[in-house]
């Protein structure tokens, strides 16, 4: 039956009560770390930004008390119109984002077999792997007047004058955004179409039913989770890096990314406190909006 | 059971529920020392929720579990003297045969001499000594499956979990696998705890099935018991190729109750348990055991032994033919004929009956 | 592409998918094709030169903020990448799921000027709050402890980089099978030992994946470093300040250029690494049969 060796494994086990080892004890502590050091140092500082926007400013910092100049400052200032211009173009880059990149996340759900699938879309990090504000320096020279862009074109035959309308203006920075992006929709994307199976292209075509229509009754309410995520963070992007308008944009272009770095430069911290406080509330309404219309659970369902 | 076998295993009051849902609804069972015990049920019924709990794999919501009379309720699946077999990907893909079996010891710290010469002793015990040094995915099913025999037993634990050992082999290979299983527990000698849907791989290997379905435990007994004189409707129903049939209880004299089925007036025996008049009974008989002959119109005997029905068709299945027969009331009766022959079959709607012998029909009250 | 599909169609979609990366890359090439460029931007003639790679490698600011930039990144990772790892782990186990997906996943969505500045604000105020009590105690044990510092910049990245370490390590953890661990401790292994023996070979690669990501993610990074560093400088604050004070010279195309080489070689090999091996690793990780040539 049992072996013969001297020293048997298991076998009479003494299952005798063991007495809980420190590091058996500490164990669930270790695991639960990171979500500490995320509230302390992430979610509350964030949380915090409210409670600093209404403190006082003075000469080099601030004082704790109660005021609400620097919201007045927001509010009423040419800060508010820019502040709502620049979402008006985000919410442009994020329009073109879809409409560029979502049909290539689709196209490789559908039409790549699937353990090819990832190594397209790793070829999408590459562009992601150069530093963002790289990839928006490097704008420069390919949208100047004198740039590779218009050098092209003129060599081309294609125009006669060069095209000043791309650098400097709301334009340019609506094209950074896209090529600062881009990658982000069609990741979120490939994401979100885990949630389209394969045999719902199939059904489709069985039925007749054309792309358009297959688009906007099926792929749009199965996918919308993950989209609706690509988006957020496109558009809370275009908000909040200040470089994009400041590299890109005219003399007027700021966001509000802008504004508060601009401010922490001038010392006034309660405004660069507020507006951080304002960006963080319309994220997390944007992000409560999601949720209840599309439960954003969901989207990280292929991964657990 | 034999009261000097020392119980390997006792579950006491065993509940466990996941949220709303009850898996385990206060199960109570006592497996012997050396036993070949299978948990028999469909799917979602929770014999695996059971094995996994005496695994240590889940933690029961209330109730105990003791094996060699110790309570090891909180212990984590490797203090316990459980080891397991799973049903598929559980051996590790990154080691070779040699490594995968002698992982336990390494764990355990023994040297690595006597590691190989243990690892050796199991491989031969399972068949694969020229196996050492493949990888998982260069063996069979079948073969992995006996690597991971191979790594439970080299592990000298007593008790051996099984869960669903044979469910991702095809079906001649189940069949070879589960003697296999069979010799190699009789040769070994642990208590070996068999999770199946199967009724026939149970049957083969085990010495006593437990029955469970819908978290309860709803028979325990030898594989002869439960098919031949199963307690439950339940059982009958599982277990076997059994008619169930519905009825009324119109008189009880003594040990003989009077059941109206389906117009008919059949007798049989109580054995024991209590029957009013008027009570909604289930009746029990194995198809085998039921006899067909044509009748020509005549009213239904009165034996209490038969019953009246219109022919159906039939299903030929080499070693079997079953005949359908449909009841006055509709319930559809079988009767199986273990015999290939080419006697005519009686035309659809004739007139048949359906008899059997007092002993083969069984009362179950529920 | 099944056999109905049309086969231009394909073809079309394809060249679009691969024209939208190309586009994506162009103007980071054409950085790189200037920056081999004696003349610089603009000029008419080319004529191909390393000098100005040179004078990166010459200039001792440059090569000091480099070293910073490598601890900051070796720092980073070494902190942020275990911690994903654990945090994967309890999010397999975890009951509110949604919570700890929100936790982690935030900082994606918050922009970097914002996280800098509310963390910048904070930690002067942490700061003056550990001064406060230190004067109250009578030490100055922890006058520093959040002064604007490596340490105040690091924690901006681990915030940051976590997210990506996250999603990357649960995607491999996607791939392994719970049955592997329970075997394991089957076998009398301990939590411990099952995770170090028998889990983290099979999602090594994934862990690496995401070291490699958080590298080049440090390396990259330049508004929450600048907001948070406090006196030290890393190589992007450095070209940036360039870039914004003095507009783009000859060696800031090189020096952008140069960061832009290494992260599209890293992120490159892994992406060759993992084509070659993605075949066998799939099979074994399947321990599916197959026919063995005896």
């Amino acid at each position: 039956m049992a072996s013969t060796t001297s020293n048997s494994v298991g076998g009479q086990t003494n299952v005798r009560s063991v007495r809980p080892v420190l590091r058996e004890r500490l164990a669930p502590w270790a695991f639960r770390a990171p979500l500490i050091f995320m509230v302390i140092f992430f979610a509350i500082p964030m949380a915090m930004t409210v409670v600093f926007s209404v403190f006082e400013r003075t000469m080099f910092w601030m004082e704790p008390g109660f005021t609400l100049q620097a919201y007045e400052n927001f509010f009423f200032s040419a800060r508010l119109t820019n502040f709502l211009n620049s979402m008006k173009y985000s919410l442009i880059s994020v329009v073109i984002c879809f409409i560029l990149g979502f049909p290539i996340a689709v196209f490789v759900r559908k039409s790549i077999p699937l353990v090819a699938q990832h190594r397209v879309v790793l070829l999408f990090i590459l562009p992601f792997m150069v530093s963002e504000i790289i990839r928006v320096f490097a704008l420069r020279p390919v949208l100047q007047r004198n740039g590779l862009l218009n050098t092209t074109l003129t060599n081309l035959g294609i125009i006669d004058e060069p095209i000043t309308a791309l650098l400097y203006t709301h334009t340019g920075v609506v094209i950074g955004e896209v090529m600062s992006f881009l990658p982000f929709i069609i990741f979120s994307g490939f994401l979100a179409m885990e949630a389209v199976p394969k045999f719902i292209f199939e059904v489709c075509d069985d039925l007749g039913v054309g792309p358009w229509r297959r688009f906007k009754d099926v792929i749009l309410p199965l996918a919308a989770p993950g989209i609706f995520a690509g988006s957020v963070f496109i558009f809370v992007n275009g908000l909040g890096v200040a470089l994009l308008p400041n590299i890109l944009g005219g003399a007027g272009a700021v966001n509000a990314g802008l504004i508060a770095t601009q401010a922490i430069s001038a010392l006034d911290f309660p405004l660069a406190m507020a507006v951080s406080a304002i960006m963080m509330a319309t994220l997390m309404t944007l992000l409560w909006i999601g949720h209840k219309l599309f439960d954003l659970t969901k989207i990280l369902t292929p991964l657990s | 059971m034999n009261e000097q076998t020392a119980a390997a295993v006792e579950v006491r009051n065993l509940s466990k529920s996941y949220g709303n849902f009850v898996a385990l609804k206060n199960v109570n069972v006592t497996i012997a020392a050396g036993e070949y015990f299978v948990l028999l049920g469909p799917s979602g019924g929770g014999k695996t929720t059971l094995l996994r709990t005496i695994g240590g794999f889940q933690k029961p919501t209330s109730g105990e579990i003791l094996l060699h009379g110790k309570s090891v309720g909180h212990l984590p699946p490797d203090k316990r003297p459980t080891t397991m077999v799973f049903q598929a990907y559980a051996l590790f893909p990154h080691m070779n045969v040699m490594q995968n079996v002698g992982y336990g010891l390494k764990v355990a710290g023994l040297p690595k001499a006597q590691i190989a010469e243990k690892v050796d002793h199991a491989l031969q015990q399972v068949g694969l000594t020229q196996f050492e040094n493949r990888k998982p995915h260069e063996l069979s099913g079948g073969q992995q499956q006996r690597v991971q025999l191979a790594r439970a037993i080299v592990l000298d634990r007593d008790i051996l979990l099984l869960d669903e050992p044979l469910a991702a082999l095809d079906a001649q290979l189940r069949k070879d696998m589960c003697l296999e299983l069979k010799h190699l527990q009789e040769k070994v000698g642990i208590t070996f705890i068999h999770v199946t849907h199967n009724q026939e791989e149970a049957m083969t290997v085990a010495d006593r099935i437990a029955l469970i379905a819908s978290g309860d435990l709803v028979e325990v007994g030898r594989a002869r018991d439960i098919y031949r004189a199963p307690e439950k409707s339940f059982t009958a129903g599982f277990v076997g190729e059994n008619n169930i049939l519905k009825g009324e209880a119109l008189e009880v004299t003594g040990t003989t109750a009077t059941v109206d089925v389906a117009g008919s007036k059949l007798r049989i025996d109580t054995r024991g348990l209590s029957v009013e008049k008027g009570q909604a009974l289930t009746l029990s008989i194995r198809s085998e055991c039921v006899g067909l002959e044509q009748v020509n119109g005549d009213a239904p005997a009165s034996d209490g032994m038969s019953i009246v029905g219109a022919y159906n068709e039939s299903v030929y299945l080499g070693l079997t033919t079953s005949h359908l027969v449909r009841l006055p009331d509709g319930t559809e009766m079988v009767s199986r004929i273990i015999a290939d022959t080419e006697a005519a079959l009686p035309p659809a709607g004739a007139a048949v009956r359906l008899h059997w012998k007092p002993d083969d029909i069984r009362l179950h009250v529920q | 592409m099944n056999e109905y599909d049309n086969p231009w169609l394909h073809r079309l979609k394809w060249t679009y998918l691969l024209l939208v990366v190309l586009t994506l890359m162009i103007p980071v090439l054409y950085v790189m094709y200037i920056s081999f460029n004696a003349n610089g931007f603009g000029a008419n003639d080319y004529v191909f030169t390393l000098e100005w790679y040179g004078l990166i490698l010459s200039d001792e600011i440059l090569i000091g903020a480099l070293r910073w930039t490598l601890t900051l990144a070796v720092v980073v990772t070494l902190i942020a990448v275990p911690m994903a790892l654990l945090a994967a782990k309890y999010y397999k186990t975890a009951d509110k799921k949604l919570f700890v997906v929100f936790l982690l996943l935030a900082p994606l969505f918050v922009p970097p000027d914002i996280l800098g500045s509310a963390l910048l604000v904070s930690f002067k105020n942490l700061n003056a709050v550990f001064i406060w009590l230190g004067d109250g105690l009578g030490t100055s044990l922890f006058d520093s402890w959040f002064r604007l510092s490596f340490m105040t910049a690091a924690i901006g990245l681990i915030i940051y980089t976590l997210p990506y370490s996250f999603v990357v390590i649960l995607i491999t953890m996607g791939r392994y099978r719970k049955e592997q661990t329970e075997a394991a401790r089957a076998c009398g292994a301990n939590g411990w030992r099952a995770f170090w023996d028998i889990e983290f070979p099979q999602i090594r690669a994934g862990v690496f994946s995401a070291c490699a990501f958080t590298v080049i993610l440090v390396f990259n990074e330049y508004t929450r470093t600048s907001l948070l560093k406090g006196g030290f400088d890393t190589f992007t604050t450095v070209l940036i300040s360039q870039m914004l004070n003095t507009g783009m010279s000859p060696q800031s195309y090189a020096m952008s250029a140069l960061i832009s080489f290494v992260a599209i070689a890293v992120i490159g090999s892994i992406i060759l690494i993992t084509l070659i091996r993605a075949e066998t690793l799939a099979r074994i990780a399947r321990g599916k049969p197959e026919p063995v040539t005896p």
